[in-house]
């Protein structure tokens, strides 16, 4: 660090504390949230962390005159916050910056006008990215990591104080999408549910008036819900809302949405094209689509073992397993037609020989009773129409329309 | 910067706590047109892919393997 002399310490100082009641004062909320953006690394803030290091006493400075000390609350903690995040040590940049969070929120809730919204997001996006950077400092020294938590609970006080009536209800969904990135990080997202009933059943406020990227980010996480439910229609709605209003230029989102969207699409019989795949670079669907068109059950097979961590790890394993059944479906239906084209009086007597010898092809050893189990499965989900020939060990399938498309809806359960 | 070499090693230590597909943050002011028609939307998915084209690669063996089989009984 370049020397610093006491004087121009202390003219940054005052500088930062004028401007700060400055904004207060005149409301302007882009310059306030410019005061408050930590992590944007700005030069006047780290100036500024420099300037608080070098001087050491700033409460004394507060303290010194009414204008700054209005919103001492604030800004004492919010300086030792930057004189931490300067030296480097993140739990104490978050604890404080948690203090003048809490005396940032008492203010905002005494303003009537919703200026200083953008403030409050810079607030809610810094407590969260500080309290991930204080948690890994904190694991990697082997202590419990409990600051993301405690933003959370900080983030949930203020969903309360936005998700009310007035012109600050704009803002929470700001917040909840901030909120779903901590459930979703911590493993907690039973706790994304009371949120989303507040802003779903809230009369008083249209979701379409909420802004369009906290819109987009609150149907991805929704919709990430909704595959975990396996509610598939739920699921294909929401994705489909967050590809479709996504910034086109942001193909890292794009991306993830499309890492969920894909398998709920398939699950309801609707294929990416394969430029998608190629676009987004997700062709590890590539085998997968390609095991449903052919009714490959061997493809399916080897493409959930290549890619099974992955999978997991998204959790869309379990929805991707489930496409087995759409498989069988298309390699009966396969098997239907090559029937029907060397003889179509006996095309739709489907012996369950015929199958066991295309399923050993296909490296699958299964036995009579295996087979009939799963053409009845077949049959009960709808996506095979026909009945049981018992003695002759024949499924019979029915003459109209014998594999039922999906059309867009879930495989019965 | 010296912190940023340590973030890097911890990543891997903090596996428990993370989110592969954490949603990017969009700039608070960020503006974008949605595009609701066009080509890029309606083209990206196949729904009518179901049909009844047995001339591919995987159709023609099975016709194979199936022929075999009843040769055989």
């Amino acid at each position: 660090m370049a020397y610093l002399s006491m004087g121009e310490a202390h003219r940054r100082i005052t500088d930062y504390l004028n401007r700060f009641s400055d904004a207060v004062f005149s409301q302007d909320g882009p310059s306030l949230k410019q005061l408050l953006s930590f992590s944007s690394n700005s030069p006047s803030l780290l100036a500024l962390a420099d300037a608080l290091n070098v001087f050491q006493d700033a409460n004394r400075l507060i303290k010194q005159s009414e204008k700054y000390s209005q919103y001492g609350e604030i800004t004492a903690p919010l300086f030792r916050s930057l004189q931490s995040y300067r030296l480097g040590n993140l739990v104490d940049t978050y604890s404080a910056f948690e203090k003048a969070a809490n005396a940032f929120i008492q203010e905002f809730r005494n303003w009537e006008s919703a200026w200083a919204l953008e403030a409050l997001f810079v607030v809610a996006y810094e407590i969260r990215v500080l309290a991930e950077r204080a948690d890994k400092d904190l694991a990697s020294n082997g202590k419990s990591p409990e600051k993301l938590k405690a933003a959370g609970s900080f983030l949930m006080k203020v969903f309360g104080v936005l998700a009310g009536k007035g012109p600050k209800r704009v803002g929470a969904l700001y917040v909840t999408c901030q909120l779903f990135k901590i459930y979703f990080k911590l493993g907690t997202v039973h706790l994304c549910r009371s949120v989303i009933r507040s802003i779903e059943t809230a009369r008083i406020f249209d979701f379409e008036e909420f802004p369009k990227r906290d819109k987009v980010t609150y149907m991805y996480y929704t919709g990430r819900l909704e595959v975990f439910n396996e509610n598939f229609p739920a699921a294909d709605h929401k994705l489909s809302y967050a590809l479709m209003h996504c910034n086109p230029h942001n193909e890292a989102n794009i991306r993830m949405i499309l890492k969920y969207l894909i398998p709920v699409k398939l699950s309801i019989g609707i294929l990416p094209k394969d430029w998608l795949l190629e676009k987004y670079n997700l062709v590890e669907y590539r085998n997968v689509v390609q095991a449903l068109k052919r009714g490959d059950l061997r493809l399916l097979r080897h493409a959930l073992q290549e890619h099974e961590d992955r999978f997991l790890r998204s959790g869309v394993f379990l929805v991707l397993e489930k496409l087995e059944l759409q498989v069988y479906q298309r390699l009966l239906k396969k098997i239907y037609i090559i029937q029907k084209q060397k003889d179509p009086s006996k095309a739709h007597q489907m012996k369950l020989e015929i199958i066991i010898k295309a399923l050993k092809w296909l490296e699958m050893d299964m036995d009579l009773d295996e087979v009939e189990c799963i053409v009845a499965i077949l049959i009960n989900k709808n996506l095979v129409k026909g009945y049981f020939a018992h003695k002759s060990k024949v499924a019979v399938l029915s003459k109209q329309d014998p594999f039922p498309k999906l059309n867009g809806k879930p495989v019965n359960s | 910067m010296a912190t940023e070499q340590k973030a890097a090693t911890e990543d891997v230590k903090m596996d428990l706590f993370e989110d592969d597909d954490e949603f990017e943050e969009f700039e608070i002011n960020e503006e974008w047109e949605v595009k609701v028609e066009g080509k890029e939307v309606t083209q990206q998915w196949e729904d009518d892919w179901d049909d009844d084209d047995v001339n591919d690669d995987f159709s023609l063996q099975l016709r194979r393997e199936l022929e075999k089989n009843t040769e055989k009984t």
